[in-house]
């Protein structure tokens, strides 16, 4: 019985595989290149893959707001910036007051989640776009006006505003100076890669403490954990701290790797993309492992560089090329919800 | 020496002495406190009063039972006891409620788990994808490494292997056995029920243990078993609240019995006033009369055959049953516990892997197809209403017309003379004669199913059954769980549906009693073998023997 219910697990990443495969040939690029690209986007992603698997877990399903934590690290970089605090003293600052902040909202994330129990999924969506909103008001309007502004090569000429792209190399060179390693042309801070095995064995050993037998508890019958004597209240709660906590992280280890911060529109979709990553991964709704996201984070992406490129050389168009990738990337995220789905109800037999 | 285990051996010897033993015992028990006291207890559900003005005084070391037919407020009353917050989101309650001489409002099960109170519920409290162990040590596992020193227990690794050696340690003191690596969800319904037992007694503080029908699912064997446990328990100084309908397992055990009716205290017994029949009349207010299935004669025609016939269910295991069932009898089908009585209907049902034949009228069936075999005329009514055999979240009038309705195409009439939708006025009518019939006790047909008392439940499947009216149906332990009242009205409505409607029934039930009064044939299981078939007039030694399989295995 077990067996049979792993490999049915396989069926999303397996896919996946085939279709890489598939495109790896069509695309004819050098394997050493793919590696490259797939690891730079790997860097950049698997910690906020990582901070959904808490929820999933606490049977809250995807926590789309973890893109609230990627903003609160986004306005953490511009205010360090803003008072002119640069390299590892300013670094370690935006680590230390976005990690802060994200607890900080996540507990008040996680009490709203409490008060809407069956509907978690889109309240966080909709939680997510008010943050935004009130995200972009206090960058667009609230600089030069109720902010002051210290750092005259943030804002727009204007006066009002903060600039679309703000400059973080002044914080990349910190890590990059701590030692590097390159797989192709991709440049990759030891710093950074430690950080996401930590967060990675972090997450693994949560799930083995009685905390994180809580966590499944609750998630597989919040009735039932209660009855037992968990307090599923705080349970829940400790989840979306941690998720949101690891979001914000994710995002500093995502925008150390660039070294640029895209102020409106780079953490849009970001959430988006990490669900989907998790379920390429072989995660459903309700059951997700440090296993799902590293698999899936590498699947996802090495299907995102090979199909347009696939899809270029196969209809040798190049704007082909976009169109095909998207295909057959939501292709593939709408099949494997679909098979999640079916597995789902098989399981609930 | 240990005064009550010498009393024991004195009652047995038949000792002169035997009663003043008793009463030794009993004063002994007397003169510990209190552990819990509730006063003037009343509580409301909405406009319903179900819980007024009750008085209870428990103990230390007692074994307190608390009987009362289904809806009687038991229930209500445990889940005040146990912090439950249902009682909290319903308005609270009002009266005293005192733990160990102090006034107590519990707020939330935690709280209550944290005084040193523990439950076991009627419907399990296991979580259904963890293993036996991890649900007998959840919220007190075991840690290990040095993170333990700076960190608090609950982020330190979880010792795996001492949790396994604990469960097994305690499953093997309850005198149960099974694979503590199984998950939950795969075990049988009795072995859930000690897995929950084993979680509570796994608790070294308990000072109260609440048991809310622990027994409705175990065979007598098992729940023999149960009983030892608890009066160990009591030895050792920890209070037992026992909310029970089977009346010889409070006559047995409990030093104080209290019966509840329509939320009322209406009677209080100590241990040697205890009469099974003044209790049944208490509980249910009149005098219950027995049903018993007239035997006619038929002529033998088969209907069902299985050949070499094998389920692997776990925790039930079937091995190569050869049996004929004939048309329109009631077949009973018993074994003790995890025997193999239930898998003879799931395997049917398709539920579990099967291997051999199984011929319906003459044809092979394949059982996988479940419909179609719900659509060729055989039904199964499952042991475990809340998670297979009703929709909970559904109004009882869904819940009674369901598989006639979408199974069976029934209540069907055609709008407009073509498309055939929804025939509502039909629906009414047999859900209001099956209420009738039953009895179902509700607000209305549109109450939600899951706030119906398990009695009245079991009755909703029933009429289920009966609207689908099938040529075979097969019924798994239909009276766990049931009161006397309600268990007669259903064993009555098994005898009708068959007499009535020409239903060939099979019941498989581990109450012999029942089987012996409704069955023409009882077929006996031992280790998943089919022992006997006796006729329902045999004698207890009879069934003993085929119950151990120890006798001349015929038809084999």
């Amino acid at each position: 019985m077990m067996k049979k219910v792993r490999k049915d697990e396989l069926i999303v990443p397996a896919t996946f595989i085939v279709f890489s495969i598939l495109c790896f040939i069509l695309s004819g690029i050098s394997f050493l290149f793919l590696a490259e690209q797939v690891a730079l986007r790997f860097i950049r992603n698997i910690i906020l893959v990582l901070a959904l698997i808490f929820p999933i877990m606490a049977g809250m399903g995807l926590n789309f707001a973890v893109v609230i934590g990627t903003m609160i690290t986004q306005a953490c970089f511009i205010i360090v910036l803003n008072f002119n605090i640069m390299g590892g003293k300013g670094a370690a600052l935006v680590l230390l007051v976005s990690l802060a902040a994200a607890a900080g909202v996540g507990y008040v994330i996680g009490r709203l989640l409490n008060k809407v129990r069956g509907r978690e999924m889109v309240t966080s969506i909709v939680v997510g776009f008010l943050a935004n909103y009130i995200y972009q008001l206090i960058f667009v309007a609230g600089f030069g006006t109720v902010i002051h502004v210290f750092n005259k090569k943030l804002v727009l000429s204007t006066g009002i505003g903060v600039k679309n792209m703000v400059d973080l190399k002044t914080f990349k060179q910190v890590f990059d100076n701590l030692g590097v390693f390159s797989i192709g042309k991709a440049k990759i801070s030891v710093l950074l890669l430690a950080m996401i095995i930590v967060c990675g064995f972090f997450v693994y050993y949560l799930m083995h403490t009685p905390l994180g037998q809580k966590i499944k508890a609750v998630g597989m019958s919040e009735e039932k954990a209660a009855n037992i004597g968990i307090d599923t209240d705080r349970v829940r709660i400790i989840v979306i701290v941690l998720s949101t906590v690891f979001a914000a992280l994710g995002q500093f280890v995502y925008l150390q790797n660039i070294g640029s911060l895209n102020v409106y529109t780079e953490h849009l979709d970001t959430e988006k993309f990490a669900c989907a990553a998790l379920l390429a991964g072989g995660a459903s709704i309700r059951k997700a492992g440090v296993k799902n996201a590293f698999i899936g984070v590498v699947l996802l992406h090495t299907l995102f560089v090979l199909s347009p490129l696939a899809g270029r050389n196969a209809f040798a168009n190049a704007s082909l090329g976009e169109y095909f990738r998207s295909f057959v990337a939501y292709g593939i995220i709408a099949f494997a919800l679909v098979v999640n789905l079916r597995l789902e109800q098989k399981g609930e037999k | 020496m240990n005064l009550s285990l010498l009393f024991a051996i004195m009652r047995v010897a038949g000792s002169p002495c035997a009663d003043i033993g008793t009463l030794l015992l009993r004063r002994r028990r007397i003169m510990g406190k209190y552990v819990l006291e509730v006063k003037n207890l009343e509580k409301y559900y909405g406009q319903n009063k179900v819980l007024d003005k009750v008085d209870l005084s428990v103990r230390k070391g007692e074994i307190y039972g608390l009987i009362g037919a289904n809806g009687s407020g038991k229930s209500t009353l445990m889940n005040i006891l146990f912090g439950n917050s249902v009682i909290a989101a319903t308005g609270g309650y009002s009266g005293d409620v005192l733990f160990e001489g102090e006034k107590v409002k519990l707020r939330s099960t935690t709280e209550a788990i944290g005084r040193g109170i523990g439950m076991i519920y009627q419907e399990f409290m296991l979580i259904p994808e963890m293993t036996v162990a991890e649900n007998i040590k959840l919220t007190r596992e075991n840690t290990k490494g040095i993170l333990g020193k700076v960190l608090s227990p609950e982020l330190c690794f979880v010792d795996r292997k001492k949790d396994n050696e604990d469960a097994a340690g305690v499953l093997e003191q309850l005198g149960f056995e099974i694979d503590n690596s199984y998950l939950v969800k795969n075990i049988s319904v009795n072995a859930k029920q000690f897995v929950e037992i084993a979680r509570e007694v796994n608790k070294g503080d308990l000072k109260l243990l609440l048991l809310d029908e622990p027994t409705a699912v175990l065979g007598d064997e098992d729940a023999g078993k149960l009983m030892k446990v608890l009066k160990e328990l009591a030895e050792k100084g920890t209070s037992v609240i026992f909310c029970t309908h089977r009346l010889h397992e409070i006559c047995q055990v409990c030093d104080h019995v209290t019966v509840l009716r329509d939320g009322q205290v209406v009677s209080d017994y100590g241990r040697d006033e205890l009469d099974m029949r003044t209790l049944a009349r208490d509980m249910i207010g009149y005098d219950v009369a027995a049903v018993k299935k007239e035997h006619q004669n038929r002529e033998e025609k088969e209907i069902l055959k299985f050949e070499d016939f094998s389920v692997y269910m776990p925790g039930e295991f079937l091995d190569g049953l050869n049996l004929q069932v004939y048309e329109g009898e009631i077949l009973g089908l018993t074994s003790l516990s995890g025997h193999g009585k239930l898998a003879v209907g799931y395997g049917v049902m398709g539920q579990f892997p099967v291997k051999g034949e199984f011929l319906y009228g003459g044809a092979g069936v394949d059982v996988k197809n479940v419909r179609k075999t719900i659509e060729n005329g055989l039904f199964l009514l499952p042991d475990d209403r809340k998670n297979m055999g009703l929709l909970l979240e559904h109004s009882v009038r869904d819940n009674i017309v369901f598989s006639g309705f979408y199974g069976r195409n029934l209540f069907q009439k055609k709008a407009a003379g073509i498309f055939p939708v929804r025939d509502r006025k039909e629906m009414e009518r047999c859900v209001e004669e099956q209420m009738e019939k039953l009895e179902i006790k509700c607000e209305s047909a549109g109450q939600k199913v899951k706030e119906l008392s398990g009695g009245n439940q079991q009755k909703v499947c029933i009429a289920r059954a009966v609207l689908v009216a099938p040529k075979v149906l097969f019924v798994m332990e239909p009276t766990r769980g049931v009161d006397i009242g309600a268990k007669e009205k259903i064993l009555n409505s098994l005898v009708q549906i068959n007499r009535e409607q020409g239903t060939t029934v099979v019941v498989a039930s581990s109450e012999l009693e029942e089987l012996k009064r409704i069955s023409d044939r009882i077929a006996v299981f031992c280790e998943g073998k089919l022992s006997r078939i006796l006729p329902p007039d045999a004698t207890d030694e009879e069934f003993a023997f085929a119950f151990t399989g120890e006798e001349g295995k015929d038809g084999r």
